[in-house]
């Protein structure tokens, strides 16, 4: 059978076989393809648990859909609509899942400026709420290892080394994460980005912020990228930190 | 003899009108047409009732003893209005038990009657014996003390809530437009029971709007949700079906948020039923020849009045769901003021 419109059926939808026996009569060339109905046929309610079991996720019933969160998420505004807390929120209740990883492309996409949880007029905790549900799809396996999670990791391996971020560090080194070549002084070995093989747009990223820098500000960002000041007293919260992340599972680098 | 007044129909309305008017030492004459005083709450035995999660007797039954213990109001029970004549503050009433009362004012209260879910064939009802309707389910937890699948008797593993069925449908003609009020709120209110005795038994709640207005909003649609983990979709229910390959049903929709049909499972489907005007209310309208929605037929007030007791009629008040869809404790309160009205009209004075 053919499809005259094929534009307006997903491609996901669309089975064929090269050969299709149905009641032993062989129908494959004329009737080997199936087009999947629109349907949902279930919920998967074992989602919704998993999510109110995470410390972030327990909020997520005060949801009333008023879309509050989504009209203020810059995600939304300036990138893709595709990108919406409201809606995350009310697929991961009914668990919804095909259409949850319909959008895995862009789910991990939240820059946590926080305007959804300081808005919403339920109290929901949305930024925090949208990690829970992401922490759940990549524990059932729904979702790979999303992008920003690795930065996520990598900003939490700064901190936990010495109690703080320096910005610098903290960018020339992601640039470096990314697999790009990072022309490093043969001294001391730390990065110099506007050097060597980095691609134009990331030397002019590093360059901007330090050309418009205050003289002062500079010299202190490189002495701290120099010394590596701890927190006061870090070692002992370190070990602190170990131990809750020990118990919750969560693996560093270090 | 001392000037009295009617009442006609003994629920929570009229049961107000004749405690207030019992109290004020006027004297009263009850007609119910059921043998037991009370309205649709007592007589159908609701379970528990919205908003103070309240048994019909403790919220009802004060009234219900108070009038027949009240030497000034003569109760009829069994007993219909057959014809009035006259106007206030000379009304003769004809009885079915023969009596002719004069009363010099008339408080209505003959209330609401149920819809009938067999209009909505689409939607089962009669058909596929798990669907019931939110009296039924008020009935099993009241009768029963217990959640079952009248299939086969067996704990449902979900239920799903059927909002608006014979409320706000053009399809039923003009007569069903209006929104029962109560439905959002009560459905809240019966989710909320089945999760607390049945845990594993999931709830949904199918909306179009949810509408638990006023003090409502948190404990009747927010505890449910955020407490008890009743669930709502939003989605009409178009259609009921049941497939034989694991004897459960399935509700039709549309998804409106995740624009997506679907036809989801489910074990127990109740409808939760509008409120239409009741066969005494009609005929007592036109007895009266008070005024009444020209779609819906309830009785409306007089248009000039700003009370919303005072009917077309002078010396007859209108009181509860022979109004609309309206709760029970409007239903007494509004019945203790259209009591009131009563004695007013027809001159009692406080004495000392
Ligand atoms: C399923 C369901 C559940 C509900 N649950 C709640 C709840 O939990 N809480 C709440 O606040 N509200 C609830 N309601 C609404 C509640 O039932 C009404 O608010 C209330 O019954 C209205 O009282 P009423 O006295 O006006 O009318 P009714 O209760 O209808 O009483 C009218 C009385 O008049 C009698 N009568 C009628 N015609 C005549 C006649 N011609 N002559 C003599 N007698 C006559 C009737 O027999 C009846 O006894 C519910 C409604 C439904 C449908
Ligand atoms: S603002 Fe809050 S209540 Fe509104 S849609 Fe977003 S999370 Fe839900
Ligand atoms: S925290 Fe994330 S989801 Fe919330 S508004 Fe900002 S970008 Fe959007
Ligand atoms: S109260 Fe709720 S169920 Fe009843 S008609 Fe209104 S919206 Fe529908």
């Amino acid at each position: 059978m053919a499809i005259h419109e094929r534009s307006l059926v997903e491609p996901e939808r669309v089975l064929r076989k090269e050969r299709l026996v149905i009641d032993g009569v062989d129908v494959s060339g004329d009737w080997n393809l199936v087009i999947l109905p629109r349907v949902i046929e279930d919920y998967d309610l074992d989602f919704l648990d998993e999510v109110l079991k995470q410390p972030e996720g327990k909020t997520i019933l005060q949801c009333y859909q008023c879309s509050y969160c989504t009209a203020s998420c810059p995600v939304h505004n300036y990138w893709d609509e595709r990108y919406n807390p409201r809606h995350f929120i009310y697929l991961a209740r009914l668990g919804l899942i095909d259409e949850l990883q319909k959008r895995a492309d862009v789910i991990w996409r939240c820059v946590s400026c926080h305007k959804c949880t300081h808005r919403c007029p339920k109290g929901v905790l949305v930024e925090e709420t949208l990690k829970a549900i992401l922490k759940v799809m990549s524990k059932k396996g729904l979702i790979e290892e999303y992008p920003s999670k690795k930065f996520d990791t990598f900003f939490l391996e700064a901190v936990f080394e010495h109690g703080r971020i320096e910005d610098g560090e903290l960018l020339f080194g992601w640039i470096e994460k990314q697999g790009y070549q990072v022309f490093k002084d043969p001294i001391l070995k730390k990065p110099i980005p506007f050097l060597g093989g980095t691609p134009e747009w990331l030397k002019q990223l590093a360059v901007k912020p330090i050309k418009s820098m205050n003289i002062d500000f500079l010299i202190l960002n490189a002495k701290h990228m120099l010394f590596h000041p701890k927190t006061k007293n870090w070692n002992k919260f370190k070990q602190v930190l170990r131990k809750v992340f020990d118990e919750e599972g969560v693996s560093l680098a270090h | 003899m001392a000037k009295s007044v009617l009442v006609i129909g003994g629920g929570p309305a009229g049961l107000g009108a004749a405690k207030a008017l019992g109290s004020l030492g006027i004297p009263t004459v009850l007609v119910e047409k059921e043998d037991k005083l009370g309205g649709r709450p007592v007589i159908e035995d609701y379970h528990t009732l919205i908003p103070r999660k309240m048994k019909p007797d403790q919220v009802i039954g004060p009234f219900v003893s108070d009038v027949q213990n009240n030497p000034n109001v003569d109760v009829k029970l069994g007993t219909e209005v057959e014809a009035i004549e006259g106007e206030a503050p000379n009304f003769k009433v004809k009885l079915s038990n023969g009596d002719t009362v004069e009363a010099s004012a008339i408080v209505v209260a003959t209330g609401f009657q149920h819809f009938d879910p067999k209009r909505k064939g689409e939607l089962g009802y009669g058909i596929y014996p798990d669907v019931i309707t939110n009296l039924e389910l008020e009935q099993m937890f009241s009768r029963e003390g217990k959640l079952y699948r009248p299939s086969n008797g067996e704990l449902p593993k979900r239920v799903a809530f059927v909002f608006c069925v014979g409320s706000r449908d053009r399809q039923l003609g003009v007569t069903n437009v209006h929104c029962c009020r109560y439905g959002c709120a009560l459905s809240g209110l019966q989710g909320t029971e089945i999760r607390e005795h049945y845990p594993e038994v999931d709830v949904f709640c199918y909306y179009m709007d949810v509408r638990t207005y006023g003090t409502w909003e948190y404990p009747f649609y927010w505890e449910p949700q955020e407490k008890h983990g009743v669930r709502y979709v939003r989605g009409r229910i178009a259609e009921i079906t049941y497939s034989p390959s694991d004897g459960r049903l399935r509700v039709k929709h549309e998804d409106t948020i995740v624009q997506r049909p679907s036809e989801v499972p489910m074990d127990l489907v109740v409808l939760v039923l509008g409120m239409e005007p009741s066969e005494g209310t009609k005929k007592i309208a036109k007895m009266l020849g008070l005024a009444q929605d020209p779609d819906s037929l309830f009785l409306v007030p007089a248009e000039e009045a700003a009370s919303n007791i005072t009917s077309n009629k002078a010396g007859v008040f209108i009181a509860g769901a022979c109004k609309g869809p309206i709760d029970i404790e409007s239903s007494i309160a509004e019945g203790e003021a259209a009591g009131a009205e009563a004695a007013a009209f027809i001159g009692a004075k406080v004495t000392a």
